[in-house]
């Protein structure tokens, strides 16, 4: 099971129901290859940053679910059928998740341990070397 | 490290003194010891929908603002640039702008 993020922009000027059974569409896949979905924000429309098949606004919607590498095959291959979304990334989070846990674990344990060094911490960052300039 | 100072040529008259960390560059103009801004406030996660804080890395016309300018250290420049990528492929951010 890997955790994946999908950021995805839907055309502006679909209807609110037609988007809603797209992403009911898109949530079936991912039930049906056995992942969850953890998380889908509608971010509403946005400015593009550059015009995209012509347009310069989109709807983005914001999809996290952990599931099987295949179901992002299936997905993806929807989202290019699909003339609903005009542009999409995948991003696979777990690993950076992770990074990020123990990144705050280490930090807490620090913050534990030493109090008083906490200043230099702030300067020398654990586990990278020291920026020079 | 591999980089020298911001990886300009440092001529003889305005060498640093031994310490090279502190603020002692013997220069005409004082310039400020620049830190990078993730070390500093901790920011683990460079993520790229965070628009504001990428775009705060950014020219006016839309691209990377150099780390011997910004003072971001490199492994935080590193995920920042990348950050910037992804951000740009999904239309959060500009390529370009005229």
């Amino acid at each position: 099971m890997r955790i994946y993020e999908q950021l995805f922009i839907i055309r502006p000027d679909a209807s609110e129901p037609e988007i809603d059974a797209f992403l009911e569409q898109i949530t079936g896949v991912i039930n049906n290859a056995g992942g969850r979905v953890d998380k889908l924000e509608k971010w509403g429309v946005r400015k593009l940053a550059y015009p995209v098949e012509k347009r310069h606004e989109g709807y983005y919607v914001l999809l996290q679910y952990g599931s099987q590498p295949d179901a992002v095959k299936e997905i993806e291959r929807r989202f290019r059928v699909s003339d609903l979304v005009l542009k999409y990334l995948t991003v696979r989070i777990d690993e950076k998740l992770k990074w990020l846990q123990k990144r705050q674990k280490m930090r807490e344990q620090r913050s534990k341990r030493k109090p008083a060094a906490r200043p230099v911490e702030a300067a020398a960052m654990p586990g990278e070397p020291a920026p020079e300039e | 490290m591999a980089e020298g100072k911001g990886g300009k040529p440092i001529s003889a008259s305005q060498q640093t003194t031994g310490t090279d960390k502190a603020v002692v560059t013997r220069r005409q103009y004082f310039r400020r010891k620049k830190v990078c801004r993730f070390c500093l406030e901790k920011i683990d996660d460079i993520n790229y929908k965070d628009v504001k804080l990428l775009s705060a890395f950014i020219t006016e016309r839309g691209r990377i603002i150099p780390r011997r300018l910004s003072g971001v250290c490199a492994p935080h420049q590193r995920r920042l640039s990348n950050a910037i990528k992804q951000a740009r492929n999904i239309a959060l951010l500009p390529f370009t702008t005229r």
